[in-house]
C-alpha cells in the first residue's frame, strides 16, 4: 500500500477539513485513482446530517501516487481536528513566520501505527529552511468495510434551487436559532426561497427571490408534466444541524439545494468554479417529520 | 369595536425607518429583562422593563425618530385628535413583547447592532481594531480617551456595516401580533416578523416628584461609566453619597462625616462587598459636573447587580442626568444621541430604582 501526494492547494484543502471539522470529530477519508473522497456518516451527528464529498485528485494535489490491493483504493479514518492542525501550519498564511514551498503527505507506519505523514519544508523570512512534519494518526479500514459504506437513499429531488451566498444565509440562521429548533424551508420553481421558523411566541420568514435554478439534463421529461412553478415544496430541519452545513461557507463558491418534500435536503457545495467542478461536498440533511406546517 | 370596521381602519401603530440601528440601540439599552411593555403614543413609543420590583427601565422613543410614524387611537376613533384636550400619556395602546426576540428579529440580517454576534465577522473585527485602538480602548483611566468617547459612542451606530436594515413596523390592535417588515436593499432578501404580542402587566409606579428632589447632576456619560465599568463584580452594594457645595456645607457641620475629611466631596461613589469597599470622589469641576444641585447631605444605597443593567445604555449615551429624592429613588436618565442630522429629537432611556434600607 503506497500514497504519496504533494498537497498544492493548501488552502482550499484546509477550509474543506475547516467545514468537516466542526461537523465531526472523525471523518473518513477514501482516496482514489482520481478522487478524495470525504465522508461523514456517524449516525450521532446533530440531526443525522451527512456528508458525502468527491474531491477532484487534481485541484488539490500533484504528484499523486496510489497503490493498494484494493483496486488501488486506500480508505481511512482520521481525526479531523488533527488533519486540520496539520494543514494549518502547512498553510503559509500572512501570520506565520514562514512561507510554504512544498507540502508532502504520505502514507507511512511508525512503531506500528499508521499514519498520514505531513512534510511542510518552508523558508524563514531571513531565507532559512524549515522543516515541519506532522504524524496525524489514521487507521486504515478494511475492504470489506468500505463496501459496507453506502450514500443514503433519497427520492428524486422535488425541486433545484441555487442558494443565495451562504455567508448571508448563515447570518439570518444564526438569528433564527435562538428562537427555534426547527427551521422550514420552502422553494418553488420560481426562483423563490424561504426560510421561515413558527414558534408561540414569533414567526419569522425570510424570502429572497430570484434564485435561480440549475437546468437539470432530464428537462424534456419533465415538461410533459409542467409542475407549477409557484408551488412550494418544504423540508422542516434542524436548525443546528443547517448550521453545520452552512459552516461550509468559507469553501462554497456556488450551492444548489435540492430539496425531497418531507424527507430530506440535500445540498451540493461546490468547491471552485462549478464550471471545472474541482470537487462537490454533498450534505444530507434528513428531514424532521412534524405535523404543523 | 365590530370586526368589520376594523379591518378597513389604518392599523394602531405604522412605523418605518430606513436603518434600524438607532432603534434597536434603544431596545438594547433595556434589554435585561425579556417581557417589555411597549407603549405607543401619538408622539412616539415607550419601551419599559422591570426588575425585581426594584428596577424599572423605560426607553422613550420619540416619533421623528422614524420615518414614517402613524398611530390611530383605539379608543376613540371619530373624535381622537380633533379634541385638544389630549394629556399626551393619557391616549395610548399597550401591549407586551419578547424584547429579546424584538431585538433579534431586527438584526436578522446582522446589520443593526454596533455589537454584532455574527461569530466569523465578529472575530475579524475585533482583531483588526486591536493594534491601532488598543491604548484607546483599554485604558479607559486616560485622560486621553475621555475626550473621545462621546465621539466614539456615537461612532458605533455607524461603523458596523456600511448597510443598514430598513423597517416597516405594525401592530393592529389588541390581540394582533407586532409585524415587522425588514429588507437590507431592493435586491435582497425581505424578513416577515410576526412577533406574538400580551396583554400587559401594571408595572411598578416609581413617580420621581421633582418638589422632594434632593439631589440633581448631570455629567457626561463617560465619566460616570467609567467609574461604573471600573467596580469588582463581586461588589453588591452600591452607595451615591452627595453633599452641598462647599459654602452650605461648611454651616451643617451636624453630618457625621469622617474628619478628616477637610472639604467633604460633592459626590462620592462608594461600592462594598464581601472582599472589600472602594470609593470614588467626583471633583467640583464644572468639566465633570456641569449641573450639581444638592439641597442637603444624601446617602443612599442600591443594589449593584440593578445599576448594572444600566450599563449597555450608558455605554451608548452621551450625557447622563442623575437625580435622587428625599426617599431614595434614584432616576438615571441617558441621553442617546440621535443619528439624524436634522435635528431629530433625541431620545432618551431612563432607569429608577429603589434604595436599599439603610439598615440592610
Amino acid at each position: 500500500m503506497r500514497f504519496r501526494a504533494s498537497i498544492e492547494n493548501v488552502a482550499t484543502f484546509f477550509k474543506i477539513i475547516q467545514s468537516i471539522e466542526r461537523l465531526q470529530k472523525k471523518c473518513i477519508i477514501k482516496f482514489t485513482e482520481t478522487n478524495m473522497h470525504i465522508i461523514c456518516n456517524n449516525d450521532a451527528n446533530e440531526g443525522g446530517i451527512q456528508v458525502w464529498s468527491q474531491i477532484k485528485v487534481a485541484s488539490l494535489f500533484s504528484g499523486y501516487r496510489i497503490q493498494s490491493n484494493a483496486n488501488n483504493e486506500i480508505t481511512m479514518t482520521i481525526t479531523s481536528e488533527a488533519l486540520l492542525a496539520a494543514l494549518k501550519s502547512a498553510s503559509s498564511s500572512g501570520t506565520s513566520a514562514y512561507e510554504t514551498e512544498e507540502v508532502v503527505m504520505k502514507l507511512a507506519k511508525k512503531n506500528a501505527q499508521a499514519v498520514l505523514a505531513f512534510e511542510i519544508n518552508s523558508l524563514t523570512r531571513v531565507g532559512r529552511r524549515v522543516r515541519v512534519s506532522h504524524d496525524v494518526k489514521i487507521e486504515v479500514m478494511r475492504p470489506a468495510d468500505v463496501a459496507r459504506l453506502s450514500e443514503p437513499m433519497c427520492p428524486e429531488p422535488d425541486l433545484h434551487i441555487l442558494l443565495p451566498p451562504l455567508q448571508k444565509l448563515r447570518t439570518v440562521v444564526d438569528r433564527l436559532k435562538p428562537m427555534s429548533d426547527i427551521l422550514a424551508i420552502r422553494a418553488n420553481n420560481n426562483g423563490c426561497l424561504r426560510l421561515s421558523i413558527n414558534t408561540e411566541s414569533v414567526k419569522v420568514d425570510t424570502e429572497w427571490k430570484r434564485c435561480s435554478h440549475p437546468i437539470t439534463k432530464d428537462k424534456a421529461q419533465d415538461a410533459e408534466d409542467t409542475p407549477d412553478p409557484d408551488q412550494f415544496f418544504a423540508v422542516l430541519v434542524s436548525i443546528r444541524s443547517f448550521l453545520k452545513f452552512l459552516n461550509s461557507h468559507v469553501v462554497s463558491t456556488t450551492t444548489i439545494a435540492c430539496i425531497c418534500q418531507n424527507h430530506c435536503m440535500i445540498l451540493y457545495v461546490y468547491i471552485g468554479d462549478v464550471a471545472d467542478a474541482g470537487g462537490v461536498l454533498t450534505f444530507y440533511v434528513p428531514a424532521i417529520i412534524d405535523d404543523e406546517i | 369595536m365590530s370586526q368589520t370596521l376594523e379591518e378597513e381602519l389604518p392599523p394602531v401603530l405604522k412605523a418605518s425607518v430606513h436603518d434600524v440601528r438607532y432603534f434597536s440601540a434603544l431596545l438594547r439599552g433595556v434589554n435585561f429583562v425579556n417581557r417589555a411593555t411597549m407603549t405607543v403614543t401619538d408622539r412616539g413609543l415607550t419601551i419599559t422593563v422591570e426588575e425585581a420590583r426594584t428596577l424599572l427601565g423605560t426607553a422613550f422613543i420619540f416619533s421623528d425618530i422614524f420615518d414614517e410614524y402613524a398611530y390611530r387611537s383605539e379608543n376613540s376613533p371619530a373624535v381622537s385628535s380633533q379634541s385638544s384636550d389630549d394629556v399626551d400619556m393619557a391616549d395610548n395602546v399597550a401591549f407586551e413583547v419578547p424584547l429579546n426576540t424584538l431585538i433579534e428579529c431586527l438584526n436578522i440580517f446582522g446589520t443593526a447592532g454596533p455589537a454584532s454576534t455574527n461569530g466569523s465577522n465578529a472575530n475579524k473585527f475585533k482583531k483588526w481594531k486591536k493594534p491601532g485602538d488598543d491604548s484607546d480602548n483599554d485604558d479607559d483611566g486616560d485622560r486621553g480617551g475621555r475626550g473621545k468617547s462621546g465621539s466614539r459612542a456615537i461612532d458605533s451606530y455607524f461603523n458596523g456595516s456600511e448597510k443598514g436594515t430598513g423597517m416597516r413596523m405594525t401592530y393592529a390592535g389588541a390581540g394582533n401580533p407586532l409585524t415587522l417588515l425588514l429588507a437590507e436593499d431592493a435586491t435582497g432578501p425581505t424578513t416577515t416578523c410576526e412577533i406574538a404580542t400580551f396583554d400587559p402587566e401594571p408595572h411598578l409606579e416609581l413617580d420621581f416628584d421633582n418638589s422632594k428632589m434632593v439631589l440633581k447632576i448631570i455629567l457626561k456619560s463617560s465619566w460616570l461609566r467609567d467609574a461604573l465599568s471600573e467596580l469588582d463584580p463581586s461588589f453588591d452594594k452600591l452607595t451615591f453619597i452627595g453633599n452641598s457645595p462647599p459654602k452650605e456645607s461648611v454651616s451643617t457641620t451636624n453630618q457625621k462625616q469622617p474628619s478628616r475629611e477637610v472639604s467633604k466631596p460633592m459626590l462620592r461613589i462608594q461600592a462594598a462587598g464581601t472582599f472589600g469597599s472602594t470609593e470614588m470622589d467626583y471633583p467640583n469641576d464644572r468639566d465633570v459636573l456641569e449641573t450639581f444641585e444638592c439641597t442637603r447631605s444624601v446617602r443612599f444605597s442600591y443594589r449593584l447587580q440593578l445599576i448594572s443593567r444600566t450599563l449597555r445604555a450608558l455605554q451608548s449615551s452621551t450625557k447622563t442626568s442623575l437625580r435622587i429624592d428625599e426617599e431614595g429613588l434614584l432616576s438615571l436618565q441617558f441621553l442617546m444621541p440621535s443619528p439624524k442630522p436634522r435635528g431629530a429629537s433625541d431620545a432618551f432611556i431612563e432607569f429608577r430604582c429603589l434604595a436599599l434600607d439603610d439598615d440592610f
